[in-house]
């Protein structure tokens, strides 16, 4: 049996966009072939999980059962009710799975099997129907939208992260036929780039320098020019691959006429962290500050927890940046990585007050301009050295 | 409207027939030019020695593939490489190896080449290091490892031929032969003793024309340079010089370049691997190394069998180890003594005759340099029998390949 990994070679793209001609001729002549899209879409979702994947598929139809009646059993709850804990419950019981999933390693060297690839990001998707059943933006409920929104072909293996309501308003009509040529000009654009960022420049920091450079750290031992070498060639192999893989996912959503949100906006050329988190990877850190970071914040000035508007937000920061580590997993250098974030978005914030505060003074030009993007993209770096997970092998492996 | 659609897709459509035309077209493999063979003979780079049209034209040349592995890349003025160019010798070193290959990795290297290259001489330096107990480490094969030698070797696999079908059931032991699923289903059949389908063989035709394609337009790129080392090394040497001339200058250099340590390592080499509080611990730290029992003895048997099938007459050099270092870090000198002898026996009883064993010598000054690999004086000793070995005329060799070294039994014999 054949098995196909999203995005992972050429010849996906071929299978791919072949089965997605007579989507784009209904969309070009203003209909959406419903039906035909959810057969695409089931068989290539199917393709993923074949072979020794197997176990993977199952977890995910048992996971989303789990998930519709987690989202079910809390909307019908909240037509009559809003009560602070059973929201909370709710929340939990979402979440349970891939806590299960990610909480594992640390106990057993064999995966869960819960886990299947993406459910991080199905979580993500059903975590925020919850929340927004809360907040009563979401009313009305029905189980098929639900499936389909969570198993959106394009993006079910790592995102970008969709909202709800976005992609119920795009998938249940057509684009214009204007409209839609946009899109496909865009789809294209977003392929090839994608192609560029993962299969050349991906690969070539990735395949190519990093090994050698892993390797010659390794063999040298503690800090070395190979390891900030490898600091940066990581750095560069994260964005390339992952911007590279998003791309693709809003090129093939693009062409199922769905505008699924962009994940990146030179990242490296931010002048400050905050301003980072609103490059890279961009669907995660928004939904961070959207349900994490927000809340965090509306819940400690509710119950006034601290008073100082200052130390607020750097708690809700704080937390923030954890939760975010924790996600990735529940390991020294993911943990260390959120923190080092916290730490760095908190010092960020105390600059900029002084330099509010003492703007006449504060020289601004094309130097300090340039000066700001050039730490910031350091200190980012080193942030993704810790993650790569690489000090963990070269200390203490 | 259409033409827009036009202005969108024509280009994709353009693109898709270019990249399809010049990966599966069978493009002309011109002629490289000598400097890009001479650095690439001494380079070691993994896409020298995964690909196919440097090592194709170089061998049909002057050049010699030296088998190895870690001691290739001590290029100091003694270096194969350094001596041949030195003195204008009828062979040029092609170097096949680099930290991290073995008996396997080599099997699938040659490949690429070996049948062209039927009937002529070879190079071998074995390092007693490969016969861990576990033999090749997965991550160091995955490195090496090209599809397009797997695919080469699956075209030319005899699902009845015991050297083919063990070669098989190794490499689907290790994961990357796996990843690909043409190259599993042919893994599996030749393991199974079945003959691969018409389908299957026309799948891997397209697909090695693909990665042939892919190899002869890029791997002349991204080779690694160290031919300024053996140009260094060059003008080190006088223009004229007997084998002893040789070995007492080497004794010299290698003297000056081994002085902030009492092994005999070589100064660099000592303070960055060795430095700091590094060396305290390795007192006593191989005393439990056992190269006795290992796969490595099956995977090595591969390369005698694809030695013999395509006649090759081969050289091999078993190098020592640093007797002073041995010491110090406890590695048992029995156990190096049974290891060499059971190799020894390997290849006498198959019918190699060409075996200098160097496993004594660990204890002369500045043989090698550092823990394991050869160096200085070392690299003159074999010179003093490879230079004849490749100038001079062979008596023809007379192999005859025993099954049994295939064996667990084998392996795991004392």
């Amino acid at each position: 049996m054949i098995n196909l990994q999203p995005y992972a070679d050429p010849q996906y793209f071929i299978y791919l966009l072949v089965a997605l001609i007579p989507l784009m001729v209904g969309l070009w002549h203003g209909h959406r072939l419903k039906v035909y899209e959810v057969l695409v879409s089931l068989s290539f979702i199917v393709l993923m999980f074949t072979g020794e994947k197997w176990h993977q598929g199952v977890a995910l139809i048992g996971y989303l059962i789990w998930q519709v009646v987690v989202i079910f059993a809390y909307a019908h709850y909240r037509k009559a009710h809003n009560q602070t804990s059973w929201f909370v419950i709710a929340v939990l019981a979402s979440i349970f799975p891939l806590v299960i999933v990610k909480l594992t390693p640390v106990f057993s060297v064999t995966p869960s099997l819960l886990g299947f690839l993406g459910i991080s990001y199905l979580t993500f998707k059903a975590v925020q129907i919850i929340m927004e059943l809360r907040d009563g933006t979401i009313k009305a409920l029905r189980v098929w939208p639900v499936i389909r929104f969570m198993c959106f072909m394009p993006t079910i293996s790592s995102g970008p992260i969709d909202r709800f309501r976005r992609f119920e308003q795009d998938v249940e009509g057509a684009p214009e036929r204007d409209q839609y040529l946009d899109m496909l000009n865009r789809a294209v654009k977003y392929l090839f780039l994608g192609f560029l960022y993962k299969y050349v420049l991906g690969y070539l920091f990735g395949t190519v320098w990093l090994p050698q450079l892993a390797h010659f750290a390794l063999r040298i031992g503690g800090f070395s020019w190979s390891l900030v070498g490898y600091m940066y060639d990581y750095s560069m192999y994260l964005f390339f691959d992952f911007a590279g893989y998003s791309l693709f996912a809003v090129a093939i959503s693009l062409i199922m006429g769905i505008d699924t949100p962009m994940n990146f906006n030179k990242p490296f050329a931010a002048p400050n962290i905050k301003e980072f988190w609103n490059r890279w990877h961009m669907s995660l850190s928004f939904w961070f500050r959207d349900f994490v970071f927000m809340r965090t914040t509306f819940f400690i000035m509710k119950h006034k927890l601290i008073k100082n508007r200052i130390r607020v937000s750097q708690v809700a920061y704080l937390i923030n940046f954890l939760v975010m580590g924790f996600w990735h997993g529940v390991t020294w250098y993911y943990i260390v990585y959120g923190l080092f974030h916290a730490a760095a978005i908190i010092i960020n914030d105390i600059w900029l007050r002084f330099k509010k505060k003492h703007r006449q003074s504060m020289p601004h030009n094309r130097f300090t301009q340039a000066l700001a993007i050039f730490i910031t993209f350091n200190v980012v770096c080193f942030s993704f050295l810790i993650f790569s997970g690489f000090l963990d092998t070269l200390f203490f492996k | 409207m259409k033409k827009r659609l036009w202005m969108i897709f024509g280009p994709v459509i353009l693109a898709c027939v270019l990249v399809l035309g010049v990966l599966l077209v069978p493009l002309p493999q011109g002629h490289l030019n000598q400097k890009t063979l001479r650095e690439a003979s001494v380079s070691m780079a993994p896409n020298i020695l995964l690909g196919q049209r440097i090592k194709d034209q170089a061998l049909k040349s002057d050049y010699v593939p030296f088998i190895g592995s870690s001691e290739l890349s001590r290029m100091d003025a003694f270096h194969p490489s350094v001596l041949a160019a030195k003195y204008d010798r009828p062979y040029r070193p092609f170097l096949l190896g680099a930290p991290g290959t073995q008996s396997l990795t080599h099997y699938l290297d040659n490949q690429s080449w070996i049948r062209q290259y039927r009937g002529k001489k070879v190079v071998f330096i074995i390092s007693l290091q490969w016969f861990t107990p576990k033999g090749v480490n997965p991550g160091a094969f995955q490195y090496f490892y090209s599809p397009l030698q797997a695919i080469q070797f699956l075209q030319h696999a005899d699902s009845h031929d015991a050297a083919d079908r063990y070669a098989a059931k190794r490499l689907l032991k290790l994961s990357p032969a796996k990843a690909h699923s043409d190259i599993r289903e042919g893994l599996l059949d030749i393991a199974a003793g079945v003959k691969l389908g018409q389908g299957l063989n026309t799948r891997l035709a397209i697909h090695e024309t693909l990665l042939r394609n892919e190899d002869s337009l890029f791997s002349r790129f991204t080779v690694g340079n160290h031919y300024a080392r053996i140009q260094k090394g060059m003008a080190q040497l006088p223009e004229h010089a007997t084998a002893a001339q040789l070995d007492a200058l080497a004794g010299k250099i290698g003297a000056k370049a081994t002085t902030n340590n009492h092994f005999g390592i070589e100064n660099h080499f000592f303070s960055q691997r060795l430095g700091g509080n590094k060396l305290a611990k390795m007192r006593g730290k191989q005393a439990t190394f056992d190269y006795r029992r290992s796969p490595e003895y099956g995977d090595f048997q591969l390369l005698l069998d694809q030695f013999a099938k395509n006649h090759i007459q081969v050289q091999f050099v078993i190098p020592p180890i640093n007797a002073k270092w041995a010491q110090y870090t406890h590695l048992s000198q029995p156990m190096i003594t049974t290891t060499t002898n059971k190799i020894k026996r390997q290849l006498a009883d198959q019918g190699f005759s060409h075996v200098l064993d160097l496993t004594k010598a660990g204890r002369q000054p500045y043989f090698m340099q550092d823990t394991i690999h050869l160096g200085w004086r070392g690299w003159v000793a074999v010179d003093q029998v490879v230079d004849p070995f490749l100038t001079q005329q062979q008596a023809p060799d007379h192999y005859h390949i025993q099954p049994y070294f295939f064996s667990k039994g084998w392996a795991n014999a004392q």
